[in-house]
């Protein structure tokens, strides 16, 4: 039951018009093109559909993919955190700039990052060239593309625990080292548990961005199909062999794990402090 | 003793925000360090937790030197403002990780955690979670985290600062109750006068960074030393007056000094009385204790069981008024009193008289600057080089008639610093000289006031104002030169004619005194008037005075028609010239033949100017 009055503001004030206008220009710019995917991929029926995940180099991409999601997730998680409890808890000269550095890829073009690590890695590139001799060389290899998606994702670790860490009052540390803590112990038992829904969080927003990595990877990754071929990839590349159903199905795949990440991102982790 | 600490200091950068604090708490006792914000307090505490370290001086716990010590091995206890309950574990972890740490078995844990969830009334909470209680009972958690593992000592950081008032009272109560049943030595910091005096066994008020005063709280309240913990720990009314012939002099009042405050001859003396120290009777006070005289009420306030009055007393001679404030623009003495709102309302004119007063403990010294801003800096150097021998408290006015610039304050500021006059307060004024010099001593006693005779020269030609404000000063002037001495070691005392001015050997005594300087009491025999014995007897008794005061005196008699040739020949071989000035009452007696204004414009060092009385 509402008081008159509150019923004649939302009669002034309806949603109707404004919301219907969002939509209208959404429906265009993102929900369209997402139908669009699910419909090509489904319009030959669930077997065709079927057929074209299991062609072998589908297979290949998107396990090769998740699991470089994973990898990339969990090594940016150490150093991302890592990263973190440094830029928070230390004063130091040159934190600015360094604090710009480690935010940085959020900035660059990723067929730049894929050009400099080819530039530092590379068979001609700076490092490349003292390995290569050795035997050494991880561009178009696996390790490169893991190198490629920890540099792009980097900043998402950092941006989900820094802001923990500097909320974080330091009587709580202060506290532990008194009660007899010490720094190891106050990390592990303090400071780690307080940060867990941040480093929940960046885990997930980092694991989406490795699974649909393109600029980058498709220059350090040479595109070798059952070799360093990811789904974004594989799709890109049936999609200029003609093959639109194929690259449908990897790309409607993607898509529904992307929506899963981000229910979990959105269930558990906008106010990780509160969940107990 | 429990807890020692011995001449701790600690800075950060160029601020000394912990000076020299030494202190002592015995076993099993509750302390309070009491002091406004910014006051150091908690950073004495964190040196003992360990977590700041200090600069100089030594911390004991139980005897053993942890000055170097991290924070673990030293076994404090530490109860934040904030909680600080760690808000991932529940209310039993909380208080379980200390003993988790020291790896006790989980049987004994809980035995422990059991026993503190009742100490501190929590039984029943253990699995509740930090968000799931209120501030109270976080913190009485933090309090049982931090008994949890016996600590050596517990350290209490504003503990009840961040709860409401009626909690708050709760859990000083519980506080007090816990630590008098376990008898664990207490370092409690806070800001709140009142939780101190319920909670203590002793106090300690800090003021920047110094630790002023240590005693239980009846002692500080009733028998302060210093004027900061006078009104810090209380109302009440604190006038200036000053010492002479062995007694305090406020006005109509002679009140006997106490032993335990000693005050030199001449220096000024505060005298303070609390709100219901003060009897107001509507016929004169038959008995002999102290009255101050006839009052006006002004102003009456309920407040519940009391009733608070402000009198009106008229002017009273030779004493200012230090607090309660006097409104600007009027002259006379303001007393707080408070009465029982039961008693019959006073007298519209009351009489006004004293139960109880207590006499502070001598201030030290104050000396009041003035700098232009502009040219040589040598009334700044010349009170730098006083201050700190003297260990007086300086306030640099910065002057510039008429329009100050913008950036004035700034410029006199920094002026300050490279004399390296850190510690002094800057203060601005605009209109005359005289004026705002008169506007600075109604607020605060100066011991002597230091002013440049004529910036950027010698002083052939003292300025106008200079000359003006000295002969209606009434406190001693030290007017530099060209040159700032940086040591004074020697003190040229020149005594008049017929009987050397008694306040000249006082005060010139005094300032030999703290600076350690010898003095020469120089007196000049005009050949015309033969031999003086009246003036020799006068110089013994002032040589007499001075070795009282336990400064190295010779007299030294010569032979001139012309005092000011003698005087400035005598000069060269001293840092500062003392010379008669003239009283308020007499005015214009600065002519040229002038001695006193002749040695001002023509010693090259600087004249202390002493008024006549």
């Amino acid at each position: 039951m509402n008081p008159p009055v509150s019923v004649t503001t939302r009669r002034l004030h309806s949603p109707v018009f404004p919301v219907s206008m969002l939509v209208l220009v959404l429906l265009p710019l993102l929900l369209l093109p997402l139908a669009a995917v699910f419909i090509f991929a489904f319009r030959g029926g669930a077997v065709a559909f079927l057929a074209a995940l299991k062609a072998p180099d589908a297979q290949f991409a998107l396990r090769f993919s998740i699991v470089m999601a994973f990898a990339t997730a969990a090594v940016n998680a150490v150093i991302g955190t890592f990263a973190a409890y440094v830029l928070s808890k230390y004063s130091f000269r040159g934190k600015r700039p360094l604090n710009i550095v480690v935010n940085l890829p959020v900035a660059i073009p990723t067929v730049v990052v894929g050009t400099s690590l080819l530039l530092l890695w590379g068979p001609i590139g700076l490092l490349g060239r003292l390995l290569e001799p050795l035997g050494l060389q991880p561009m178009f290899t696996p390790a490169g593309v893991l190198l490629a998606h920890l540099f792009v994702t980097f900043p998402y670790m950092l941006g989900a625990v820094k802001p923990l860490l500097d909320e974080l009052e330091t009587t709580y540390e202060e506290a532990a080292y008194t009660i007899g803590a010490s720094r190891w112990q106050t990390f592990w038992h303090v400071i780690l548990p307080a940060l867990r829904g941040g480093i929940f969080s960046g885990t997930l927003l980092t694991f989406a961005h490795s699974l649909g990595e393109f600029g980058a990877t498709v220059m350090v990754s040479g595109n070798l199909r059952l070799r360093t071929q990811t789904a974004p990839l594989y799709i890109f590349a049936q999609f200029e062999a003609g093959n639109i159903a194929g690259a449908n199905a990897v790309a409607a795949v993607l898509a529904v794990l992307s929506f899963v990440i981000f229910f979990f991102l959105l269930r558990y982790a906008v106010r990780p402090t509160r969940a107990s | 003793m429990s807890i020692v600490l011995a001449n701790v200091t600690k800075r950060y950068g160029s601020q000394t925000v912990v000076k020299n604090v030494s202190l002592e708490i015995g076993e099993g006792g509750l302390f309070v360090l009491l002091g406004a914000s910014g006051s150091g307090k908690s950073t004495v505490l964190r040196m003992i937790a360990g977590l700041t370290t200090c600069d100089e001086g030594r911390i004991l716990i139980k005897g053993r030197d942890v000055t170097h010590l991290a924070p673990q091995p030293r076994g404090t206890g530490l109860v934040f403002q904030n909680y600080s309950i760690f808000r991932h574990m529940t209310v039993a972890e909380n208080i379980e990780f200390g003993l988790k740490i020291r790896k006790v078995a989980s049987v004994q844990r809980a035995k422990r955690r059991d026993e503190l969830l009742e100490l501190v009334g929590l039984t029943g909470y253990g699995d509740r979670y930090p968000h799931q209680i209120s501030g109270g009972q976080q913190q009485r958690v933090a309090l049982a985290r931090a008994l949890a593992y016996e600590p050596s000592v517990l350290l209490l950081d504003e503990p009840l600062g961040a709860l409401d008032v009626k909690i708050r009272a709760q859990l000083r109560r519980s506080l007090k109750e816990i630590q008098r049943r376990l008898r664990v030595t207490t370092l409690l910091v806070t800001h709140d006068q009142e939780e101190a005096y319920e909670l203590a066994d002793r106090i300690g008020v800090m003021d920047r960074g110094t630790l002023l005063e240590v005693g239980v709280p009846e002692e500080l309240y009733h028998r302060p030393r210093t004027l900061y913990v006078a009104s810090f720990l209380g109302g009440g009314t604190v006038l200036a007056g000053r010492v002479a012939n062995g007694l305090a002099h406020f006005g109509p009042l002679s009140l006997p000094i106490p032993a335990e405050v000693p005050h030199e001859e001449g220096a000024s003396a505060e005298l303070l009385f609390r709100p219901e120290h003060v009897i107001l009777s509507s016929d004169p006070p038959a008995s002999n204790g102290p009255v101050l005289g006839k009052g006006r009420v002004v102003e009456q306030t309920f407040s519940g069981a009391a009733r608070r009055l402000r009198l009106h007393l008229p002017h009273l001679p030779s004493t200012r008024q230090v607090s309660p404030a006097v409104a600007f623009g009027e002259q006379g003495i303001v007393i707080e009193t408070s009465i029982p709102a039961s008693a019959p309302a006073p007298a519209d004119e009351p009489w006004v008289s004293l139960r109880n007063w207590a006499i502070l403990g001598q201030a030290p010294p104050r000396l009041l600057v003035i700098d232009t801003g502009s040219g040589p800096l040598t009334s700044l150097h010349t009170a730098s080089a006083l201050a700190g021998p003297m260990r007086a408290s300086v306030i640099v006015l910065g002057y510039a008639r008429g329009d100050a610039p913008e950036d004035f304050r700034d410029t006199v500021a920094h002026r300050a610093q490279s004399a390296e006059l850190n510690e002094a307060e800057v203060h601005i004024g605009t209109s005359d000289l005289p004026i705002q010099i008169a506007t600075e001593s109604a607020n605060t006693l100066f011991d002597f006031i230091i002013l440049s005779g004529n910036p950027g020269a010698a002083k052939a030609g003292l300025k106008p104002d200079v000359v003006s404000f000295l002969e209606g000063a009434d406190t001693p002037v030290i007017v530099v030169a060209a040159e700032a001495p940086k040591r004074f070691e020697r003190i040229l005392i020149c005594t008049r004619a017929g009987e050397p001015g008694k306040n000249d050997i006082r005060i010139g005594g005094r300032l030999a005194r703290h600076l350690g300087a010898q003095v020469t009491l120089l007196h000049i025999q005009q050949p015309e008037l033969g031999e003086q014995p009246l003036a020799r007897r006068h110089l013994e008794m002032a040589s007499a005075t001075l070795s009282g005061l336990e400064v190295q005196n010779t007299i030294r008699t010569y032979p001139d028609p012309s005092p000011a040739e003698a005087i400035l020949r005598e000069a060269a071989k001293h840092d500062l010239i003392v010379v008669g000035g003239h009283g308020p009452e007499v005015q214009s007696l600065f002519s040229r033949d002038d001695i006193t204004l002749q040695v001002l414009m023509r010693v090259p060092c600087p004249v202390l100017v002493v008024p006549a009385e």
